[in-house]
């Protein structure tokens, strides 16, 4: 049940989704993997759209250079643990729902711990390898996995959905080589963003998910693009290839 | 016949994008990809290895269909197919 404080924080939303919906977003779960660029707006939006609970995982220190993006972060967090400074913004953002900062490297070993009972996964990570980790631990408990990358001006977006789409191994097969990336805010806002509606669409079944379509945005042309996406038959995570040797860079 | 070639993202920024080519009959979707690219050195190796392969993480699309860049050398382009070639990003 929604407390009369409750509808009247949502009660904007609630007029897309009704109640039904706002208490959907109450009971569920979310887990972030990343307090950075992507992670900070998805983080935000879900907090402030009343997810119950969200659990948040980085391992990093706040530093200066991460501040033209990571909006979760100030400047008077700097050298502060990120996971302290996530907590503490999200909890102003929201005190009605249940904040979870994990200090902590994603790894094959505590993975599935992590996630535990979570509804759904947002990938908001950095680098390939803790994403096909993420991809592979979204489709063994048959949770949608929100996947978003980004770089410069450029981002992508898609739901996966286990069983339904194709997994981000049959995307992205091989991953791209590993670089410190350029980056605008503005960037990691769209998509991270994107990710937040996909959630909140999937959590109060609304609309139409970007499932088994790769959305691809361009800032600096100020266009976005769509392509159709299909499963890999011989997907070595999802498909017959499964069991044999993982693409490289790739963590069982 | 007439062929488009889109590129994307940083690939874009190098070659631009929606080239509209008229190859000959018969040819090679992976050697109109390299012909395009070799406009612009940079954006040629962005895209191809020291040996002329495709690097490995490139994405190719036919007529909104992914193609295997292992299989683009022995694939023929036809009359109005598009082309769109772009690089997964990273960063988050």
């Amino acid at each position: 049940m929604l407390s009369e404080r409750e509808r009247e924080r949502y009660k904007r939303q609630i007029l897309l989704f009704g109640n039904e919906g706002q208490e959907r977003l109450k009971s569920s779960h979310i887990f972030i993997a990343g307090a950075g660029g992507l992670g900070s707006p998805a983080a935000i939006y879900l907090a402030v759209a009343g997810v119950g609970e969200i659990t948040i995982v980085d391992m990093d220190t706040v530093d200066q250079s991460n501040l033209n993006r990571q909006i979760l972060h100030t400047d008077r967090d700097i050298g502060k643990k990120k996971t302290v400074s996530a907590i503490a913004k999200l909890r102003e953002y929201n005190p009605d729902i249940i904040i979870n900062a994990i200090d902590t490297t994603i790894t094959a070993d505590n993975i599935r711990g992590l996630v535990g009972q979570a509804d759904g996964i947002v990938d908001a990570m950095d680098n390939y390898p803790v994403r096909y980790l993420l991809n592979r631990v979204a489709l063994e408990k048959k949770i949608p996995f929100f996947h978003g990358a980004i770089r410069g001006f450029y981002g992508q977006a898609t739901t996966i959905l286990p069983e339904k789409t194709p997994c981000l191994a049959c995307i992205f097969p091989r991953a791209p080589p590993k670089e410190v990336f350029p980056v605008v805010g503005a960037t990691p806002g769209v998509i991270g963003t994107i990710q937040a509606t996909e959630v909140v669409k999937y959590l109060t079944k609304q609309g139409e998910l970007l499932a088994g379509r790769l959305f691809l945005w361009d800032g600096l042309a100020a266009t976005s693009e769509e392509i159709a996406l299909e499963k890999n038959p011989a997907c070595p995570v999802c498909g017959s290839g499964a069991g044999t040797e993982p693409p490289a860079g790739m963590i069982r | 016949m007439k062929v488009t070639l889109r590129f994307f993202a940083r690939f874009r920024e190098l070659l631009g994008t929606d080239i509209i080519v008229e190859p000959h009959d018969g040819t090679r979707l992976a050697d109109l990809v390299a012909e395009v690219a070799q406009k612009n050195t940079d954006g040629y190796a962005a895209i191809f290895d020291e040996q002329g392969a495709f690097r490995e993480f490139v994405i190719l699309m036919r007529n909104k269909k992914r193609v295997e860049t292992a299989e683009a050398g022995t694939i023929t382009v036809t009359d109005g197919d598009e082309i769109a070639v772009f690089p997964p990003v990273a960063g988050g």
